[in-house]
């Protein structure tokens, strides 16, 4: 399974990528903001995008959008990990049709059990 | 700005305009009326001198709080040099962190798998149910398993040690963000003088203002849940929020 990781801050990339790897996600690849991971989505079979909300160029509830927006990847899940906590932003995002809504500060646990559940929800 | 209007004409002061205008005596009746004007005149003259007074006294008051252009021009680009180096900081010591555990993993992940391997064999031994051929391919798996693991255990404690050293970073951050606490108030008191000097109250304003949002609403890590209730305070909340919307 193909995952893009989509944050601005490399570190925050770098620990969401440890977390998948040990969830067993092997196939990784990054993209620090809606701008670059929407042409990587449409040249390349990803199963799954993971994305921060906040960043610079275009943000992830855009890219969510774009994503949906998009015949060719609306089927794709996606999982916003965010520190954004607004009860607006959290149903903004349902509206636009999130798979998940991680908040930030976030545990190892929460990313496993939200992941298990938007596959669950797809099989 | 009152002014007592004490020149009120009277009606002998009328009169007299009127017989000076019938007798042709135009300058005595412009006497007259410059007569019932001067009071307010003076007290307005007063009144304006008073104002010039405090205007010139808050302009010379603003101009020798010199202090107020150093904090603009040195202290503040100084203050986000700090700020840009604690970013600098922390970022170098997440990756430290992260190199030392992500080269922790493989060794553990290999730990595991040898005491994996070595296991089925073990337990059989403990059952009596091993032969000596197996007892033999059994003693060098466990010798191959206790000198690897002498070796990373070694291995795994410096990299924790890189982890621990990691972290001294929040000493010289928290110094540079106190620094920087300091300043921010320093700017806050300057303005505030600055404000009473042109008689404007400094009160703190009653209403809560709300923070400034981008687009989307975008705010970044909300620090005063608490006394927010226009936000989630944990994951639970996000959780509830979502399948009360049928998620």
């Amino acid at each position: 399974m193909k995952v893009l990781v989509v944050d601005d801050f490399s570190t925050m990339r770098r620990i969401v990528k440890n977390l998948l790897r040990d969830l067993g996600f092997t196939n990784i690849q990054e993209a620090d903001d809606g701008n670059t991971a929407l042409p990587m989505l449409q040249g390349g079979n990803f199963d799954f995008v993971v994305t921060d909300w906040n960043m610079p160029g275009m943000q992830g509830i855009d890219l969510l959008k774009a994503i949906r927006a998009d015949a060719s990847l609306s089927h794709i899940p996606v999982l916003l990990i965010t520190a954004e906590a607004k009860k607006e932003q959290i149903v903004m995002a349902a509206q636009a049709g999130v798979n998940g809504y991680i908040v930030k500060p976030f545990t190892a646990a929460t990313l496993k059990t939200k992941i298990e559940k938007i596959f669950e929800r797809l099989a | 700005m009152t002014i007592a209007m004490t020149g009120r004409i009277s009606l002998e002061q009328a009169k007299s305009v009127v017989e000076f205008l019938e007798l042709g005596q135009q300058d005595e009746a412009n006497a007259i009326i410059a007569e019932i004007q001067n009071p307010i005149n003076s007290e307005l003259f007063a009144e304006i001198g008073k104002l010039t007074r405090q205007l010139h006294d808050s302009l010379t008051n603003f101009q020798l709080d010199s202090r107020l252009s150093d904090l603009a021009t040195s202290d503040i680009p100084d203050a986000k040099e700090r700020l840009n180096f604690v970013i600098t900081r922390t970022e170098e010591a997440a990756n430290k962190t992260m190199d030392a555990v992500e080269a922790i993993f493989p060794v553990v992940n290999t730990m595991a798998e040898q005491v994996a391997a070595v296991n089925p064999s073990w337990t059989k031994l403990m059952n009596n149910e091993l032969d000596l051929s197996e007892f033999k391919s059994l003693c060098l798996d466990i010798d191959t398993l206790l000198k690897n693991t002498g070796k990373e255990t070694q291995h795994i404690h410096s990299l924790m040690t890189d982890v621990l050293m990691a972290q001294d970073f929040q000493d010289l951050t928290g110094q540079v963000i106190r620094k920087v606490i300091d300043l921010v108030r320093e700017v806050e008191e300057s303005l505030i003088n600055m404000l009473t000097a042109f008689g404007i109250s400094a009160e703190p304003a009653q209403e809560k203002a709300l923070p400034k949002v981008g687009k989307n609403l975008v705010e970044g890590p909300i620090i005063n849940k608490e006394n927010r209730d226009d936000v989630v305070a944990d994951q639970d909340d996000v959780d509830d929020l979502l399948s009360s919307l049928g998620f």
